[in-house]
């Protein structure tokens, strides 16, 4: 599978995925999973980079979800991390020291 | 530690508490792991082949390949008894100096921490929150919500505790952490219908301990600093490690976000272990640690999600038969009945056993498997004796 037909893929459980819990009537907040999984990647990889000290090849396998629609970038020097999902929505980490770790802003 | 050492963190402890604190004996241990875990693991290693064995066949056989998340994937076990580290080992990356997610295991952090405040004279189990966070709730019974509440899980807000297994968007903790509740997670959860009365019903719930954290937060900042938790619990026990994470507005995300090392998370336990005590002093009030290890009192337990149908106390599990809950068994069979854990997402454990002077700290990734603290504390207690 290219990387360009899993992107589709991924792209259309996430749709998918919403318009599902919308039908069903279950949606009990307003975030929606592109919102929850860009969240989720910008965290949990800063903490998983700048608070655990893992390499990132390990922090990326870590933050895996499904659908594995969100992507991110790092800023080493500020440690920060920002992700986004299927552009549609961003979120970004920063880590705040050694007391507090990183904050999802 | 040096004797000079110890005693100064004896009296830096004892200044710090507050004189409404009743004074118990400590436990006279001949020293403290501030500074460093004394180790008899390569003895032990010798003695405890056929046990460490079964143990390690157990806690660190892989399963499939590493993306397929299959099995137990423990990252650390580190087993302490006596005081001594007896059996200390590391996986899949990862090495004594690396803090690693605690998850849940945060909530029984909490726990401290409100044992913390309450020797400072900070406040009362039986307070209601809203005299230290604002509510925002059109029920009226939200303000009845008591400390002690939020401790037994039994706040009565509707509140969905799903986690990657479920859809997404019902689950409340994913909302708080990374949705539309990450940017205020007292006003998130506090926001939230009330389904039962105050006191009334049992439900685990991760906003339940993270609306106490910010609880304790706001009544301990004003006196003591953001720093407290670092400054009264971690630094004195030497929990050089320990991260809370928080959300924008400063509150603490005490249902799941400490890091520390398992040498630290068991100087945690090793603190329950001895009482609530330190180098000769008190850091959690007389009578906290069985107060938070006895069962919660009946009559209510509406659902248990937890696998193992473990009864809970103040945010700690416990493997105790609580028949009247619907318990008629201890959880952990092979386990002395006075033992007590701290449980966290994908395989985290603290497991205190009392009448062993045991504590094994275990922290792993298990995506797909549920480790069993009865095999796996049954397996360590094995290399400890």
């Amino acid at each position: 599978m290219t990387r360009r037909t899993k992107r589709s893929l991924g792209a259309a459980l996430a749709v998918g995925a919403v318009l599902a819990c919308a039908a069903s009537g279950t949606r009990e907040y307003t975030n929606n999973d592109l919102e929850l999984a860009a969240g989720h990647a910008a965290h949990d990889i800063c903490s998983c980079l700048f608070v655990m000290n893992m390499p990132e090849d390990y922090c990326r396998a870590w933050v895996k979800a499904s659908p594995d629609v969100a992507r991110y970038s790092v800023d080493q020097a500020n440690k920060t991390v920002e992700a986004s999902a299927l552009v549609l929505w961003g979120a970004r980490a920063t880590y705040q020291g050694p007391h507090f770790g990183c904050v999802l802003e | 530690m040096s004797l000079p050492r110890a005693a100064a963190a004896a009296l830096l402890c004892a200044a710090a508490a507050a004189p409404t604190s009743v004074r118990a004996a400590c436990p006279n241990r001949g020293s403290w792991p501030t500074d460093g875990w004394p180790s008899i693991a390569g003895q032990v290693a010798t003695q405890r082949q056929a046990e460490i064995a079964a143990l390690e066949s157990y806690a660190f056989t892989l399963s499939g390949k590493d993306e397929e998340r299959l099995g137990l994937r423990t990252d650390g076990l580190v087993i302490i008894k006596n005081g001594q580290i007896v059996y200390e080992r590391y996986a899949r990356g990862w090495d004594a100096a690396k803090p690693h997610i605690a998850w849940s295991v945060t909530k029984s952090v909490t726990n401290a921490l409100v044992g913390v405040a309450k020797v400072r004279g900070a406040l009362s189990e039986d307070d209601k929150i809203s005299k230290y966070v604002t509510i925002t709730n059109p029920d009226s019974r939200a303000a009845d919500i008591t400390i002690r509440n939020l401790m037994e899980f039994s706040s009565g807000f509707d509140w969905r505790e799903a986690y990657e297994h479920e859809s997404y968007q019902v689950s409340s903790v994913l909302a708080m952490l990374y949705g539309v509740g990450h940017k205020d997670a007292v006003k998130f959860v506090t926001s939230h219908p009330l389904r039962d009365a105050p006191g009334t019903s049992w439900d685990y719930s991760t906003g339940d301990s993270t609306l106490l954290s910010s609880v304790v937060t706001a009544a301990m900042v004003p006196s003591f600093g953001e720093d407290f938790a670092f400054d009264l619990l971690f630094s004195p026990i030497g929990m050089k490690t320990a991260v809370l994470e928080r959300d924008p507005r400063g509150g603490s995300f005490g249902g799941s976000y400490l890091y520390a090392t398992p040498q630290d998370l068991a100087r945690f336990g090793y603190l329950y272990l001895s009482d609530g005590c330190w180098a000769g002093a008190r850091v959690l009030p007389d009578g906290w640690v069985a107060a938070s290890t006895a069962t919660v009192a009946p009559p209510f337990r509406l659902k248990v999600i937890h696998p193992d149908n473990e009864p809970t106390g103040w945010q700690w599990w416990l493997n105790q038969a609580v028949p009247e809950q619907s318990i008629a068994t201890r959880p952990w069979p092979d386990v002395p009945g006075d033992a007590y854990a701290a449980e966290g997402h994908w395989g985290q454990r603290i497991i205190v056993v009392p009448s062993q002077d045991v504590v094994i700290v275990r922290t792993g990734d298990d995506r797909n498997a549920t480790m069993s603290v009865n095999d796996l504390a049954s397996k360590a207690l094995a290399v400890a004796r």
